[in-house]
């Protein structure tokens, strides 16, 4: 495998590049270069702004927007039970999106990983119920899965190898042999398409719960106030790595800046104290507004207390025509946002839907394609870049109808059975989330010409989403839309708020300081961390005391119970492990190399053909896996299981990120994506009136939403640097 | 370590001795005739400039001394000692590095997963130590004279004379002697071309014999100690920089006495 001389041997490479003087260096090195990390031609980006590059930002963006879409409009969605439910469907497809994602990094693909999560399942059914008449404790028919898919595996990757035919065609054949093979089998043994009573067999209870256990998770009733406690922790740490990111340091704690610190601090933890005694609405968001404005006061003083004040630079400018033009639109698309409600009233559900019918359905459908033509359009011509030449044009025009019927058609199959809801619920998000972003757009164009306008439209951005969540305030039912969601508006407009007023205020910083980088860095991590952790114990248990559960028993009446299972343990172990081999690891190295440039891999001694085999092994054997798991669950495998899986696979794998051509990817991409697939499985379903087969128009257009994010992305990627 | 050092060492103390030499090396395929009696010598902290038209020989030439092709006569002498190679492994085992025209590197990943590629220096032989590995990449390639902004920005956002760069930088952190530059300067322009050309130079002076091979004596001239020209398998001579200047070799580029000849021919008619 390795090259022993070529090898640079196992010291340390950087002992050997000091003890081993360089003889003359008349080459005109520049000594300030010297030190990665610390050059004063790259400005620091933390993680945030590194992740924005990441390939992984379109899934991401997707699982978000998605997840938001959903929980707005399903009754259920979003509760911890349904959580689970989508979760458990998205783990055979996040271990196979894995898989799948990691062999596209490495160049290949695999249209028989489908049907080998099926046939895997099949060979555990028929070697447990058939094997020598009747049947072999179920560890042995697991093993003989796993073998087998091992080999199969090897024999895709090997035949790819020798023959260097497209692995399309090579795992196509395995696709159809794999696929006649259970039929063919199921049919001989069983006498059925299908084989049950797996869970039945010797063995398979024990192995089951080994394998595939099932917690059920209630009566936490702790929950909440840990879920709150860890989201405002890690916010804060969130913040304040920010903070250390963005501003200068200065010499001495600023007493100012404490002072105003403690004021806003002492104003949060009142108005949260009165928020908790007062009751009724006005006071509700009075007290409301106060406490968002005392944590946008106390994150102020924050910043002034460690960071560099500015000076006064005496730049004076009139507001930049595009600023001018941007916050225009911007508070025209508030106000629509507002305004939406007026028509589609919740009280005439029927009404409404009446009035819908006679021909303006199609027109609303038409004017969200117009709206879909636009966006787009706008995108992929930042995208190209100043330079729109005629060939440019025409991908330009091509993209945009394509993206505007893809709309188009979202919007007709969600029109057709959707709630009126449903309609208010989408208009809200997309005008008011498009104006917002347009003003913010307009303040950092203003800000370069003069930062008072910056801190203008900054106050305006944070004065639109409070009206924004007024307005969800009033005139919602949901608690979701009376609570959450102004509250999270209200605090992020706190947040807009103190950032405008911080960055009007204190000195930036463009250039890489490694201490204080690392800091944020950290900061940034551990607040995610947090919030990850709250957020999983909010969505894994159900909030009943104990003593709400006692008392539910006792009156004979169900208790909630959230059903965890291994399964989606399983899936976060095969993701962490994959992504953590791609990144960390010499494995992970050639992968990317292999995919990227073979030749060029193979010339510095990396072994590409066992890198490609290895990696048809591992989609199998993560096949075997899923075939495992699905066998366990249901008992029960039909002969046509997995069929057509493979693409969804690619479609997780293509959505989180990676790059069909090979060489670039991502495997927490991959498993985002399968989230994205899993949740309108899932989704759709919860939400009443809706057709479920409405999931496939969504997912053709979060497939190219996505693709198209990606594409940009990586573009800016590279230009970025 | 201990290649570099030896290295370091050995073309410090017997200056005389060519790190790398060739005494009538000759190639046959079949009844082909690739090379014929091709003598020369590469010495430590010298540039070698290998200069020949398309189907000169200076493929097969590069092929021989990698270690792809074993010459069919003739001595390849590294320290003196005369050496035969099975495999480029070999030869690359004994410090002769090899950077191809069309560059080992991913484009896609970043300088410094390129520049370790295939030789990952690992912690319990499982994961890479990536923050050192950045730091060595940059100080390696600082070394060089490069100035990579950013370690982790993708290799196909470099330049083609920065891709170049990159990896001869990385041939030389591999303790490599012997340097062969397959054509660097081939698919570039001016101003990168003399980036390159930098670097070879560099190369040169920190002690590594180099072997570069070109078409172009513009290029060869200004960084050459030594010249061997090979026209249709043949040498047409191997010069030391005393021995030739720029417009002889030029001359004997272009064609020399075939160049004459026509020269003749069209004042006649």
């Amino acid at each position: 495998m390795n090259d022993p001389g070529h090898q640079p041997s196992s010291s340390d490479p950087a002992a050997v590049t000091a003890s081993n003087p360089a003889p003359t260096t008349s080459a005109p090195s520049k000594p300030k270069a010297s030190v990665a990390g610390r050059d004063e031609r790259i400005t620091y980006r933390g993680p945030l702004r590194r992740w924005l590059i990441s390939p992984e930002i379109g899934a991401f963006i997707g699982t978000v927007v998605v997840w938001a879409f959903l929980w707005g409009n399903g009754q259920t969605f979003g509760t911890s039970g349904t959580t689970l439910n989508w979760l458990d469907v998205a783990a055979p497809y996040g271990i196979m999106a894995t898989a799948v994602a990691l062999l596209m990094i490495g160049g290949e693909f695999d249209l028989s990983a489908g049907v080998m999560t099926g046939a895997t399942a099949m060979i555990i059914g028929l070697v447990s119920r058939f094997f020598m008449g009747e049947g072999v404790h179920i560890a042995w028919a697991v093993l003989v899965a796993f073998a087998a898919a091992a080999a199969i595996g090897w024999f895709n990757g090997y035949l790819v190898i020798r023959t260097g035919l497209p692995s399309f065609i090579i795992t196509l054949a395995s696709f159809f042999v794999l696929r006649g093979l259970m039929l063919v089998l199921s049919k001989r043994l069983a006498s059925k398409v299908y084989v049950d009573q797996i869970t039945d067999q010797r063995g398979a209870k024990g192995f089951k719960n080994w394998i595939a256990h099932e917690w059920r998770l209630t009566d936490f009733g702790w929950r909440d106030p840990i879920f709150l406690t860890c989201v405002v922790i890690g916010v804060s740490l969130f913040i304040y790595g920010v903070l250390e990111q963005a501003f200068a340091r200065r010499g001495s704690l600023s007493t100012t800046g404490l002072g105003v610190a403690a004021l806003g601090s002492v104003g949060t933890l009142a108005g949260f104290a009165a928020l908790h005694r007062t009751d009724g609405v006005s006071a509700n968001v009075i007290v409301g507004g106060a406490t968002a404005l005392a944590v946008a006061v106390a994150v102020v003083g924050i910043g002034l207390s460690r960071w560099e004040h500015r000076a006064e630079d005496g730049r004076r400018a009139a507001l930049p025509r595009d600023a001018l033009l941007r916050v225009g639109l911007g508070i025209a698309g508030v106000a629509l946002a507002c305004l939406l409600p007026i028509p589609f009233d919740r009280n005439e559900r029927r009404a409404v839907l009446t009035w819908t019918t006679s021909g303006l359905r199609p027109v609303l459908a038409i004017a969200a394609g117009l709206i879909g033509v636009i966006l787009s359009a706008r995108s992929v011509r930042r995208g190209l870049g100043e330079r729109v030449r005629a060939a440019g044009m025409l991908k330009l025009v091509l993209f945009s109808l394509y993206a505007g019927l893809m709309v188009m058609g979202v919007a007709l199959s969600l029109l057709q059975l959707t709630t009126v809801q449903a309609m208010r619920a989408i208009g809200m998000l997309l005008l008011g989330s498009a104006g917002v972003a347009l003003i913010l757009n307009a303040r950092g164009i203003a800000g370069k010409a003069d930062r008072r306008w910056h801190l203008v439209i900054g106050v305006l951005a944070s004065a639109a989403l409070v009206v924004i969540g007024l307005v969800s305030r009033a005139d919602a039912s949901a608690t979701r839309f009376r609570v959450v969601l102004p509250t999270a508006l209200v605090l992020g407009a706190a947040l807009v708020l103190a950032n405008s007023v911080l960055e009007y205020l204190l000195v930036k910083r463009t250039i890489a300081v490694p201490g204080p980088d690392r800091l944020s860095r950290r900061l940034q991590v551990a607040g995610v961390l947090l919030i990850v952790i709250g957020s999983a114990i909010r969505l894994l248990f159900t909030n009943f005391t104990p003593a709400q559960a006692a008392a539910r028993r006792a009156a004979d009446q169900p208790v909630p119970q959230n059903v965890l299972r291994e399964t989606v343990l399983w899936w976060l172990l095969v993701a962490g492990i994959g992504a953590y081999v791609l990144a960390k690891t010499k494995w992970g190295n050639w992968v990317f190399a292999v995919g990227g440039n073979r030749d060029a891999a193979r010339a510095v001694g990396v072994p590409a053909d066992n890198v490609k085999i290895g990696l048809f092994v591992v989609v199998a054997l993560c096949g075997a896996l899923a075939g495992t798991l699905i066998a366990l669950r249901y008992g029960t495998v039909q002969a046509n299981q997995g069929i057509g899986l493979e693409f969804e696979f690619i479609i997780a794998a293509v959505v989180g990120g990676c790059l069909m051509t090979g060489g670039y990817g991502s495997v927490i991409g991959a498993s985002l994506g399968a989230a994205i697939l899993a949740m309108s499985t899932t989704g759709f379903q919860t939400v009443a009136g809706w057709n479920a087969d409405g999931r496939f128009a969504f997912l053709g257009g979060v497939l190219l939403v996505a693709v198209l994010v990606n594409t940009y992305v990586r573009k800016k990627a590279a230009e970025a640097r | 370590m201990n290649t570099t050092q030896n290295s370091t060492h050995n073309s410090a103390e017997n200056s005389d001795t060519p790190l790398l030499e060739l005494r009538s090396i000759s190639k046959h395929f079949g009844n082909v005739i690739a090379l014929e009696d091709i003598s020369t010598s590469v010495q430590a902290s010298e540039v070698t400039c290998v200069l020949g038209d398309n189907g000169a020989g200076k493929s097969t030439f590069i092929k021989i001394l990698s270690g792809l092709h074993r010459a069919s006569s003739g001595e390849y002498l590294i320290d003196g000692a005369p050496v035969s190679f099975d495999s480029p492994r070999d030869a690359r085992a004994r410090g002769i590095a090899t950077v191809y025209q069309d560059l080992a590197m991913a484009p896609l990943m970043s300088v410094w997963r390129n520049f370790f590629l295939g030789a990952e220096p690992m912690r319990n032989g499982v994961v890479m130590k990536s923050s050192e590995m950045r730091q060595t990449a940059k100080d390696e390639m600082a070394k060089m004279g490069i100035d990579v902004r950013d370690i982790d920005q993708p290799v196909g956002t470099l330049s083609g004379g920065e891709r170049q760069s990159v990896a001869i930088a990385r041939a030389v952190f591999y303790g490599a002697r012997v340097l062969i530059l397959d054509e660097p300067t081939s698919a570039l322009g001016v101003r990168q071309s003399g980036v390159v050309l930098r670097y070879v130079r560099a190369a040169a002076e920190r002690g590594l014999g180099v072997v570069f091979i070109t078409h172009n004596p513009h290029h060869a001239y200004p960084v050459g100690d030594r010249f061997l020209l090979l026209n249709r398998g043949r040498s047409l001579g191997d010069f030391t920089k005393s021995e030739i200047g720029r417009d002889e070799l030029t001359r004997l580029m272009a064609g020399g006495a075939e160049l004459d000849a026509l020269e003749h021919e069209l004042a006649t008619r």
